[in-house]
């Protein structure tokens, strides 16, 4: 027995039990709720463990959203570090003050149990709630498994706290596959994850404090007063963070599985990649069936391999083109839409890295697993086989269609 | 310093009891038969039934001490009281003759003058006075405990000329001091300026711009985690009615039903000034804004403002008080009672902020306006908490004809008498609802 595998603890959860058993490790001195499908599980589980007190933490059982994520940013400002969980119309609702709290450089992990959006009504899993927020400045990590939600949450404060970041990081696991998915998985010691994140520092940087006063978020730009200068500083201070973040997020991966054993990619993950001809990019739990459907078309001899994206935002470009580069032509499974391009959001960051990098391949859209859709073993062959064929349709292929 | 501080005479209601006599006596000399000797004198008027009352004034301008050779009297700085000193009086008595009151008397039995000298500022007079004839105003008080006191914003806010908002807020600040945590959202106040630069502008105290609609949400969270913390930090809130009443609403009553530890302070200049003067929930009806204007089709607000100080009245709120910066000391009283209230539940103020440009009225009328708007009942000061219930804490039983208020202000100058008659039946609901809550 390894010394490793004699500190394991095994435990029997769904993601969103996950998650919260992640939070709870992670020791956040405030926690802000307002339950919505698919989330509910998840900030129940937590309000438990702070009723039956497992978790030292202030509960704050408030009115919505704007409100949950409101009370967090004062308790940020204020010195906590702070956690919530919301999902498509309470994200939606929130998004008020989730546009602001990048710009604050307010480090916070909140989960985003995916789910497709209004209208039509549907309450079950997609990624388009989390993909309308993907351009407003928090980093965003899509998880495959139950593991990787426990792992990422944890480390999700590391990235969101390192002094060279200061973001908010979105740790997203897909609604319904995830959220209500039931699997062993092994919860790290107290004591490792205390010495992982080290002590909190969440408002060296801006603060309201009679101990530290100063006006917090004056007007800012325009061609009078300060000028254009200082608001382009913060703006371009922000993005050089968020570039930035890729690397921190990269070392923070390595260190985890130094500690734990436990190795997720980071930013995208190569699945039977080195000799493939043909891929398909795939983001969050549709992952495992893709590599089924890569198992099994291997062991027919085609070779074929699979690109997850974990880190979404930002964009791990390079990455990506070293994955794209090893094939000839490419797939890529979206589960939400980009109205303006008649396509999936990864789908066209796939282009934008062709492009950008000069590669010449196919790459072929489709979009799967809508309001909570199966993507089977065999929509996966299907695809397989379009990308094998090299003809990219007029508009993207709906997998789903006849289901 | 000076100060004014006195007692007050109201000839109509006194019934000539001489209780104020004896007790003076009593204080004075331990006999309360020793009448004599009270340096109060009730005695008949020429009207039959009716009564005067001889005693010093504490004259901001004595004569008494004008006339005085010897320095034995003289005003003091601190309290306001003209103080007698015994060693170097000569029993000239031309203070006597300078006295126009009644107010400083020989008194054979003793051999030298006497006058009240307000009993150290509790005067026992007063006490006993069941008819409130008697009354002892401390005029200067507020300069008094707060002059000395540190402004914690810096000079040259650029609030409107004649806005009353500023002068509240630097009273507020006066009195709460630093250890506070200052949340000013989108409106007049941050728009003067008071969020500024690491108190280089602006303000000395963490002071921050919350969202329009998240004012009260993003107190909760910084009290929260100070609780937690084990530091008694004062949340505060300086709001507009607008981001108060509408956008801000749902964050405001969530706070308020969790019992948040927050003083909540509404200025209500009805409706968004900072911005162009557009409506709000809490404009008034008939009121002319920018985005409810006068013309053939549309007549000024066609709805009633919503009742702020009521709904958290409704939300059972651990205090909840209107103020006027007419009656300061009045506000200064609710501002103690809110602070106090704020350390174990939501705290609400309600701050009336009438706003010379948006609702045309000339700057220098502005406080004029505020005393009208009281004594005209078009809004009632009063105080409340969940045990204590409903006090009117400045009651207008005559008040003056609502149309003298309606008049000094030009988003009213449109009005027609159907809209009038409307804004009186209001007024007279909203009062006769509120004395439903009144104490018993």
């Amino acid at each position: 027995m390894t010394a490793l595998a004699k500190h394991k603890k095994m435990i029997v959860v769904d993601g969103n039990e996950a998650a919260a058993r992640g939070v709870a490790l992670a020791r956040p001195d405030v926690v802000a709720v307002y339950p919505i499908t698919p989330q509910s599980s998840l900030v129940e589980a937590l309000s438990a463990m702070i009723a039956g007190g497992e978790l030292d933490a202030e509960l704050m059982n408030v009115e919505g959203e704007h409100s949950v994520l409101s009370a967090l940013q004062g308790a940020a400002l204020a010195g906590a570090r702070t956690y919530t969980a919301t999902s498509g119309p309470g994200l939606a609702f929130m998004f008020e003050p989730y546009i602001r709290q990048p710009g604050m450089r307010l480090p916070m992990v909140m989960s985003l149990v995916t789910r497709d959006t209004l209208t039509p009504q549907c309450v079950w899993g997609g990624h388009q709630d989390a993909m309308l927020v993907r351009e407003v400045g928090w980093i965003h990590m899509y998880c495959e498994t139950v593991q990787e939600i426990l792992d990422t949450v944890i480390m999700g404060y590391k990235v969101a706290e390192h002094p060279e970041i200061m973001l908010p990081v979105n740790v997203n696991h897909d609604g319904n596959y995830l959220s209500y998915g039931v699997t062993s998985c092994e919860l790290p010691d107290q004591a490792l994850v205390d010495d992982f994140l080290g002590p909190k520092s969440v408002n060296w940087h801006v603060a309201l404090d009679p101990e530290r006063p100063m006006g917090v978020d004056p007007l800012v730009g325009n061609a009078g007063g300060v000028g254009p200068s200082m608001f382009v500083r913060y703006r371009k201070g922000q993005t050089e963070a968020m570039a930035h973040s890729l690397e921190v997020i990269s070392e923070v991966h390595a260190d985890w599985a130094k500690r734990t054993g436990r190795h997720h990619a980071p930013l995208i993950e190569e699945y039977r990649l080195d000799d493939a001809e043909l891929a398909l990019v795939t983001l969050g739990s549709m992952t495992g069936a893709a590599k089924d459907c890569c198992d099994m078309l291997r062991d027919s001899g085609r070779k074929v391999g699979i690109i997850k994206v974990k880190t979404f935002r930002p964009f791990p470009a390079l990455a990506m083109r070293n994955a794209l580069s090893k094939v000839k032509a490419v797939g890529v499974v979206d589960r939400s839409v980009s109205y303006g391009w008649n396509s999936g959001p990864v789908y066209q960051d796939t282009l934008t890295v062709i492009g950008k990098f000069g590669l010449k391949l196919p790459a072929i859209p489709f979009i799967a697993g809508l309001a909570g859709a199966d993507i089977t073993v065999a929509h996966f062959e299907r695809a397989f086989d379009l990308v094998a064929k090299g003809e990219a349709p007029p508009g993207p292929v709906w997998l789903n269609e006849k289901d | 310093m000076s100060a004014y501080n006195s007692l007050t005479y109201n000839a109509s209601l006194c019934v000539g009891c001489t209780e104020c006599m004896k007790a003076c006596a009593l204080a004075k000399t331990g006999d309360a038969t020793n009448l004599d000797q009270s340096r109060i004198k009730i005695v008949p008027a020429q009207e039959p039934e009716k009564f005067e009352a001889a005693i010093c004034r504490q004259c901001g301008d004595a004569k008494c001490v004008m006339n005085c050779p010897s320095g034995a009297l003289t005003k003091n700085g601190a309290n306001g009281v003209i103080d007698w000193n015994a060693d170097t009086c000569v029993n000239c008595l031309l203070c006597t003759v300078g006295c126009v009151y009644g107010g400083i008397t020989y008194e054979a039995s003793v051999g030298h003058v006497a006058k009240c000298d307000t009993c150290g500022g509790d005067p026992a007079c007063v006490k006993v006075c069941k008819s409130g004839a008697l009354g002892y105003v401390t005029t200067a008080s507020i300069y008094n405990d707060y002059g000395d006191k540190e402004d914690m914003f810096v000079p040259g806010l650029a609030a409107c000329q004649g806005c009353n908002s500023e002068l509240m807020i630097r009273h507020v600040m006066r009195k709460l001091g630093r250890n506070v945590v200052v949340a000013a959202p989108p409106g007049c106040i941050p728009g003067m300026g008071t969020v500024g630069y690491n108190g280089k502008a602006g303000a000395k105290i963490p002071i921050f711009h919350p969202l329009l609609t998240n004012t009260a949400s993003m107190l909760s969270g910084i009290k929260r985690t100070f609780e937690r913390q084990g530091r008694d930090v004062t949340a505060l809130a300086l709001a507009g009615d607008g981001g108060t009443s509408d956008v801000g609403f749902q964050s405001l009553s969530g706070a308020a039903e969790r019992g948040e530890r927050i003083l909540f302070i509404c200025f209500d200049n009805e409706g968004y000034m900072n911005t162009g003067m557009q409506a709000s929930g809490a404009t008034s009806f008939g009121s002319w804004t920018s985005t409810t204007p006068v013309g053939d089709k549309l007549h000024g607000k066609s709805t009633d403002a919503k009742n702020l100080p009521m709904v958290m009245m409704m939300h059972n709120a651990a205090y909840v008080a209107t103020a006027s910066s007419v009656f300061m000391e009045d506000f200064y009283q609710k501002l103690d009672k809110a602070v106090e209230a704020s350390k174990h539940g939501f705290a609400y103020l309600h701050l009336y902020a009438p706003c010379p440009s948006g609702w045309r009225f000339p700057a220098g009328l502005t406080i004029d306006i505020c005393r009208l708007m009281v004594e005209s009942n078009f809004v009632t000061l009063w105080d409340y908490t969940p045990g204590g219930g409903l006090e009117f804490t400045h009651p207008v039983d005559t008040p003056k004809p609502l149309d003298s208020y309606l008049k000094a202000i030009g988003k009213y100058r449109h009005l027609a008498n159907e809209q009038v008659d409307r804004i009186k039946k209001l007024l007279e609901d909203r009062l006769s609802m509120l004395k439903r809550f009144q104490k018993a």
